[in-house]
């Protein structure tokens, strides 16, 4: 089993009131599924998989990643756990303003110390692989919502992750940029990586392997998905 | 309109408070540095401004070359001078000739110094200072007549209505009484005199006997000339040499005259009133002076401060106006015009410096007070001055801060600003501006503070500094003005008995000499007719013990050597006999002895009389280290035949306090001398008035270095909080990329800093060139190094460290998931 978490629960205290996001969660993720989570606005998807990438801790509860226990972890090597295993798709694309594309791409890469040329060759490919080299040079603010989406896609991809963290990759692109999104995922996924995606259309969730229901911070049903 | 202006400033000031403190607080603090420094400026440049007809008044300098020693000017001229300038020109309405004295006032057993000024009666008519009580017409006519300044008789009498009270002064032992004819009014500005608490007619004695009145080449004082016209000074001025080469050359054997050739070594300039503050600085004996480019300096240092004050109100400005986009597009979607909205942000930024500039005149009359009495000099506010600043600060500084942002702001297209998720494109080109800023703040900062830092390592350098005598333990007093061998015996054994004392000694020289005498020496059997204009002193015996001299060849003198023992004043007079002697270094030197070595056994002559060098020591540094140490030759006196001529003491104590022994020593003087105040001080008291210039000085630029910083330090905090602000959602996506905490500190870090380096390396060359020529005008300097730079860089630098690592720490720990919300 490559993830498993064990009643999660993820609670928001502002002054007076108390949000559960996530209420005794529990799921297991083996290597190389590929998992849609689908739920209605506000049910706490995007809570779960910021808990999955490791940038928010659960209030309670245990995440086993392989053979290590991540809620034990501090910081320092949650930081490298997220460098070294993570690609990270944010529902608004979370690109740096004041950096190029390429730059952005490149950042997935930097805190790996990996050596420059090495790290220009994945970049390229990464961009190659989205269709947005030729927007190298430019500036988030410069782009389209589509074009954005996919440069975050080849910023996540370029590390050669083994996990996928997805939350609604399509949400901003029109059915055929959506469609070459969904191609790009599950050709990662045949490669190897595992994937958790967060989406809203039932027709890219049907392209996963497996579906995860949630409802109110719970996970209603867990099915998976003949091929 | 104003209303919605207030209304706008007061609105921007309750969203961010923190910003708005800051920008406020280092308006003020620039606008308080600038009015302050600005005050101390204009007071330097008022000398004398105040004087009635100052324009017209002029100081006759003379000029001096002589063998050996590197010319000079002094502002002491022979009275010799005075009948005959009368004489020749007629454009001279007025003459004053003035003695600078210290007169004690005896009362009551005990001797109280003023600063004192002996003076022809025609003092008045030529400076047309105020009496508030009695006449300048009189008040110096009659020969026991006296003028105190109102301090002076505050001090006395504890009133100013004091005409026809009685005063006793003591000068050099003789006594002499007096009656209050006059009070000064305490002068408006400062100028010449302004220091003078006793005037009294010069002694008609005086006059017919002292050297000064009667010989060319001797001089006690100085003469002021009052001309009918400004346009006389350059026509008397041209022909001086002619009344030089006129009236002062005679027979070689006539005492009075220079010789047959006076225009070889001797000239005489007119030294306008009005610049004389400044034109002081170089010249010997001259009045109370300030170096011009130190006093534009601390003018610049201060306009600076304003300036990084004004920087930082742009800097926060167009920071904020990136947050105020938004509200701009909103309002100009809903209608408002340009020109309405470049008011709107002009108007705010105008209220917000006036603002400061209210608060920086409140510091200002704290401050001022503070640098009066850092600086020595008696700076006041002067509300003339202040208010005539105060508008221009406020719409210069105002238009400074407000314009950039005013054009940005309203020229933001709305539709640009409401589409762009985030910032509009704009932004990185404000980005780029606000580093330049930061870089020219820290440069400017920088610079300062390295220069600071210079000036104190040197003032320190120069008070510590090898003088070639052991200060410490050595208490030196006043000339003994008795020239009597019984009574300079009788000194001698009284201070002799005062328990404590190791050594003791008399020399005609001491730290801070009162009188020099030169005489010219040449070099007995050699090719090269090498002659040096030598600084004359005796040793008595002890002396070695006293001062501890190092000897740097040959040997001290030594009572068993016959020829040891130096001249009497006839042998002088005359210029006859042998005499074994030592030099300093810098005496060796300019007879051209490559080392000290060389010049022992060799004999130099002045006239008749022949001196053997016995010895050489290293020099003596009895003057202030911005003159260089003269080359001295010192003859050994062991007061069996002939006195010295008006020794001064000097005292080696140990296991005694300072101040235990300064009591036991005037007291024992006081028994044989009861008329003369002994004095008794130690070499830093003595020579307080070499150090405390510079000192004082370097603690205005130590404050202004301090406010430069700070105020920089604000601008960098302010913008540090809002670049922090700005990017919290980046550092979130780095750290979801695996960023950990220490890289994203150093990368913050040195995004914060990289700007104060760069302006650390733009610094350094301007400092080190100011520097360059600052140490040049000291005699004994330090030599400026790395050192000196990469401590005020490394503190500067640590500084702004702290300043921005609050912020970035913050920015570091913030968890990433709530970091990504903060859009
Ligand atoms: N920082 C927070 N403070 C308080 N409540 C929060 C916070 N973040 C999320 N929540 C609450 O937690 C719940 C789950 O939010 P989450 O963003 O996970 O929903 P989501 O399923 O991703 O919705 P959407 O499909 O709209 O993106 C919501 O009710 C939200 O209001
Ligand atoms: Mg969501």
């Amino acid at each position: 089993m490559l993830i498993e978490l064990t009643h999660i629960q993820r609670l928001y205290r502002s002054d007076e009131v108390e949000t559960t996001a996530l209420c005794d969660i529990e799921l297991s993720v083996e290597a190389g599924e590929f998992v849609a989570i689908m739920g209605p606005s506000g049910c706490g998807k995007s809570t779960l998989l910021n808990i999955l990438g490791t940038i928010d801790r659960p209030t309670s509860g245990s995440y086993r990643f392989g053979d290590d226990e991540l809620t034990a972890l501090n910081e320092a090597s949650l930081a490298a756990f997220r460098r070294d295993h993570l690609g990270y798709i944010f529902q608004n694309f979370n690109l740096i303003d004041d950096l190029t594309i390429e730059r952005n791409i490149e950042l997935a890469l930097v805190y790996r110390n990996m050596p420059k040329s090495l790290r220009q060759e994945r970049v390229a490919s990464a961009m190659d692989h989205v269709g947005i080299a030729h927007r190298a040079r430019h500036y988030p603010s410069q782009l389209s919502g589509g074009q954005q989406q996919r440069a975050a896609i080849a910023r996540a991809i370029a590390g050669e992750p083994r996990l996928i963290l997805a939350d609604e990759p399509t949400g901003n692109l029109d059915t055929e940029n959506g469609a070459q999104v969904m191609d790009i995922l599950q050709h990662l996924n045949d490669e190897g990586a595992t994937i958790v995606m967060v989406t809203h259309s039932p027709s890219h969730a049907d392209l996963a392997k497996r579906r995860v229901d949630m409802l109110d911070g719970r996970i209603v049903l867990s099915a998976g998905i003949a091929i | 309109m104003f209303q919605a202006i207030f209304d706008g400033a007061l609105r921007e000031a309750r969203r961010h408070p923190l910003h708005t403190a800051l920008n406020i607080l280092g308006l003020a603090v620039g606008v308080c540095v600038f009015l302050t420094l600005g005050l101390l400026v204009r007071y330097e440049y008022s000398y004398n401004a105040s004087v009635p007809d100052a324009d017209r008044i002029v100081r006759l300098d003379s000029h001096w070359s002589l063998a050996g020693t590197a010319s000079y000017e002094s502002a002491f001229t022979s009275f010799r001078a005075v009948p005959f300038l009368r004489d020749d020109f007629p454009e001279i309405e007025n003459a004053v000739r003035i003695i600078p004295a210290t007169l004690q006032v005896r009362r009551e057993g005990q001797f109280t110094s003023f600063t004192s000024y002996q003076v022809d009666p025609t003092f008045f008519q030529v400076f047309g200072l105020r009496l508030i009580r009695g006449l300048p017409t009189n008040a110096l006519s009659r020969p026991e007549g006296l003028v105190l300044s109102e301090g002076a008789a505050q001090r006395l009498f504890g009133k100013t209505d004091v005409i026809g009270h009685n005063i006793e002064l003591v000068r050099d032992g003789q006594k002499t009484s007096h009656i209050v004819t006059g009070v000064l009014a305490q002068p408006a500005e400062p100028g010449v005199l302004s220091d003078a608490e006793i005037l009294v007619p010069i002694p008609t004695e005086d006059i017919n006997t002292r050297s000064c009145f009667q010989r060319w080449g001797s001089a006690c004082g100085r003469i002021y000339l009052k001309l009918h016209n400004v346009t006389d000074i350059s026509t008397i001025g041209a022909q001086l040499r002619d009344f030089v080469i006129h009236r002062a050359s005679g027979a070689d054997s006539d005492e009075t005259s220079l010789g047959t050739h006076p225009e070889q070594e001797f000239s005489l300039s007119l030294v306008p009133l009005l610049q004389q503050h400044f034109y002081d600085i170089t010249v010997r004996g001259g009045e109370e002076a300030a170096d011009r480019n130190v006093v534009n300096s601390i003018g610049i240092t201060g306009f600076l401060a304003l300036m990084l004050a004004c920087a930082n109100a742009v800097n926060l400005a167009t920071a904020r106006a990136m947050l105020r986009a938004r509200e701009v597009a909103v309002c100009k979607t809903l209608g408002a015009s340009r020109r309405r909205l470049f008011i709107q942000f002009m108007g705010e930024a105008l209220l917000t410096v006036a603002t400061a500039c209210l608060a920086g005149l409140a510091l200002c009359e704290v401050l001022t007070p503070v640098v009066a009495s850092l600086s020595g000099q008696a700076v006041t506010v002067r509300y003339g001055f202040v208010l005539l600043l105060w508008p221009l600060i406020v719409i210069g500084s105002g238009l400074a801060s407000g314009i950039y942002p005013a054009v940005v702001l309203s020229r933001y297209r709305p539709a640009a600003i409401l589409a762009a998720t985030r910032m509009p494109s704009g932004g990185r080109m404000d980005a780029r501006l606000r580093n330049a800023l930061v870089v020219v703040q820290f440069a400017i900062a920088v610079t300062i503070v390295i220069c600071t830092f210079v000036i104190d390592r040197q003032t320190a350098f120069i008070r510590n500094a090898d003088r070639g005598y052991t200060m410490s333990g050595l208490l030196v007093g006043s000339a003994i003005p008795a020239k009597d061998l019984a009574i300079q015996h009788k000194m001698l054994d009284a201070l002799q008995a005062v328990p404590g004392v190791k050594a003791l000694t008399f020399g005609e020289l001491g730290p801070n000499p009162p009188n020099q005498n030169k005489s010219t020496y040449k070099l007995v059997n050699s090719a090269e007719k090498v002659r040096v204009h030598l600084l004359f002193d005796r040793a008595g015996s002890e002396y070695f013990e006293t001062y501890n001299p190092r000897l740097l060849a040959g040997r001290w003198f030594d009572p068993k050597y016959g020829q040891d023992e130096g001249p009497d004043n006839e042998a002088l007079q005359k210029g006859t006999g042998n005499f074994n002697v030592v030099v300093n270094e810098t005496a060796a030197l300019r007879f051209g002895f490559t080392t000290p070595d060389a010049a022992v056994d060799k004999v130099i002559s002045d006239q008749g009389l022949r001196a053997t060098i016995i010895g050489v020591i290293s020099d003596f540094r009895f003057v202030s280290p911005h003159e260089p140490v003269e080359p001295e030759i010192i003859y050994y006196n062991s007061l069996t035949r002939t006195p010295f001529d008006e020794p001064i003491p000097a005292v080696r104590f140990d296991n005694a306090s300072s101040s235990e022994m300064v009591i036991h020593l005037n007291r024992a003087w006081a028994s044989v001398l009861p008329d003369t105040p002994a004095n008794f001080q130690s070499v830093d008291d003595r020579t307080l008035e070499f150090y405390q210039g510079d000192e004082r000085r370097g603690r205005i630029f130590t404050l202004g270095a301090i406010a430069a910083l700070l105020i920089a330090c604000l601008g960098l905090y302010s913008l540090a909080s809002f670049t922090a602000v700005r990017r919290t959602h980046e550092i979130g996506i780095r750290k979801t990329l695996g960023a950990s905490a220490r890289q994203i500190i150093l990368l913050l870090l040195g995004d914060f800093l990289r700007p104060v380096l760069l302006a650390c390396v733009i610094a350094s060359p301007i400092a080190w060139f100011a520097m360059r020529s600052w140490l040049s005008g000291f005699d004994q300097r330090i030599v400026l190094g790395p050192i000196h730079f990469l401590t005020a860089i490394s503190g500067a630098l640590f500084i702004a460290a702290m300043t921005v690592l609050g912020q970035t720490l913050r920015v570091a720990r913030s968890e990433p998931a709530r970091a990504l919300r903060a859009e």
